[in-house]
């Protein structure tokens, strides 16, 4: 094996650098996203009505297109999909020539400078927010029924009572799933390298394929991938504190 | 007891019979099928190319057989390292760097490296390019040469797994210019003449040979490889795999 060669690193240091700024941007960025789309679409998993004819419009036009959704976004490959969009689904809306939404010379300035780090950002945040869906449903599902019932008798409006009884309280309850599909978001920016985006993966294959050394370079990121799960976790878990100061034995 | 003795004989001279009869040693061959027309895959799973032929060819010629499996690109030089391959062909070109850690043929295959550009993009060499990306296949002979133009840390050079990734991109306008052999390059510029592809050989771009690997140290089969690259060269077989696949008659080949 001759030894740990440091100057395979050395070498390349910036573009680890570079590589773990982008991944912590991609994350950050993915999170925030994907917490929200997740919010939305948990809370269109469970819209409901009596009467009709919003009973069938919020069945049909709601609650299904989210379900084919999150069941499309969990069943295929997040690989596939970061592909996918950066092959097939952006040009078909970013393109210098035939983009549906922006064309010319802005298309293709677009498409070089961040086309890799749209497409994955784009793919990870539908991705996440397919499975952070669900998180939000179990996390408003588990309280008491009768929350919403004594929110809604002291005059709160559907919405009112989401935003200042229920998801308070169920946020807290999501936290730890939360936390878990957080850092898999960070792992799985590792799969943007795939497209030649410019992150932390990539700095790693890049410095194997240039020096067939496979140890420097993939122990390395391995271990700067954990510092940063480790400081995600740490998080995740001052938040969980903040949120049970009012508990007993904490 | 001397029945048992002839027993042991019987069997001993039977199995010794036997691999006397067995065929002739299997070498196993690791190659990147995504290297159009050096190696690619047909719809019918099957591994066709330049290298593909020319290796059954060196192998008729010295009583060997071969067995190719499809070895992605990124790990190609680990695989014949740790032995899960005793060859690998697939374009490879051959340079003091990875001397260091394989043993070579002889040059089996001249080529250069070519820059492809855009039909907006018109340059003379590689320095020319001030603005916009370029893609390269990781750790290829492209990525070498875009990285003693731009730096090896710039984030100017958009790496990919293989071949095609890297054109696609190039193809989506995700970069301006994709650099890469020859052989593929142009080949690809042909089959698509609507893009009005613009092929360049910036003038650093030295001749360069492909070479098959085999691991470091294994001077043996890397002797019987080259002793079956001259048979094959000097029956003409080489120049009719060229033509085949290039279209014209082979460049000589350097001793």
């Amino acid at each position: 094996m001759g030894g740990f060669r440091y100057e395979v690193i050395t070498e390349y240091w910036p573009l680890f650098m570079e590589g773990a700024k982008m991944t912590i941007q991609i994350t950050i960025i993915c999170v925030v996203l994907g917490v929200i789309l997740g919010m939305a679409l948990g809370m269109a998993r469970l819209a409901d009505a009596r009467h009709a004819p919003w009973r069938q419009i919020l069945k049909y036009c709601v609650r299904w297109p989210v379900t084919v959704y999150v069941s499309f976004f969990r069943g295929t490959p997040l690989f596939v999909q970061i592909l996918l969009m950066q092959f097939a689904i952006l040009p078909f809306f970013i393109h210098p020539t035939e983009g549906l939404l922006i064309s010319g010379d802005l298309a293709r300035e677009i498409r070089s400078t961040y086309g890799a780090m749209l497409a994955g950002i784009i793919a990870i945040t539908l991705n996440a927010g397919a499975y952070l869906s669900e998180v939000f449903r179990a996390g408003i599902q588990s309280l008491d029924k009768g929350q919403m019932e004594a929110a809604r008798s002291v005059g709160m409006t559907y919405w009112q009572a989401m935003f200042h009884i229920i998801l308070p309280q169920a946020f807290r309850r999501m936290l730890p799933p939360l936390g878990n599909n957080a850092i898999a978001i960070l792992k799985d920016s590792s799969l943007v390298s795939a497209i030649g985006l410019a992150e932390l993966a990539y700095a790693a294959r890049t410095v194997a394929g240039a020096s067939a050394r496979y140890w420097e370079p993939y122990i390395t990121i391995s271990l700067m991938y954990w510092v940063m799960t480790l400081a995600l976790a740490y998080l995740v878990k001052k938040m969980e504190e903040h949120l049970g100061k009012g508990d007993d034995n904490r | 007891m001397p029945f048992k003795k002839l027993l042991w004989a019987v069997c001993a001279a039977a199995a010794l019979t036997a691999s006397a009869g067995v065929s002739a040693e299997e070498y196993v061959v690791g190659t990147g099928a995504t290297y159009r027309p050096f190696e690619y895959e047909t719809p019918q799973k099957e591994l066709v190319g330049f290298d593909v032929d020319l290796m059954r060819a060196i192998a008729k010629a010295e009583g060997f057989d071969v067995k190719f499996i499809n070895t992605p690109w990124e790990g190609i030089f680990a695989t014949v390292d740790k032995g899960d391959r005793d060859i690998i062909m697939s374009g490879i070109t051959i340079t003091d760097k990875r001397r260091e850690a394989v043993d070579f043929s002889k040059p089996y295959f001249l080529a250069h490296q070519l820059i492809l550009t855009d039909k907006n993009t018109k340059i003379e060499k590689l320095a020319d390019l001030k603005k916009g990306n370029v893609a390269v296949v990781s750790g290829s002979a492209g990525d070498v040469a875009a990285s003693e133009a731009f730096g090896k840390a710039s984030t100017r050079i958009r790496r990919f797994d293989n071949t095609p990734l890297a054109l696609e991109e190039l193809n989506q306008g995700g970069v301006v210019a994709a650099i890469g052999d020859v052989g593929v390059l142009a080949f690809y510029a042909r089959n698509n003449p609507d893009k009005h592809f613009n092929m360049t050989r910036d003038p650093n771009f030295k001749e360069q040979y492909f070479g098959i690997a085999v691991k470091k140290g294994n001077k043996a089969l890397a002797e019987k490889i080259n002793a079956g690259l001259d048979k094959v060269v000097k029956s003409g077989e080489y120049n009719k795999i060229y033509q085949k696949w290039f279209g014209t008659d082979a460049p000589k080949l350097p001793d």
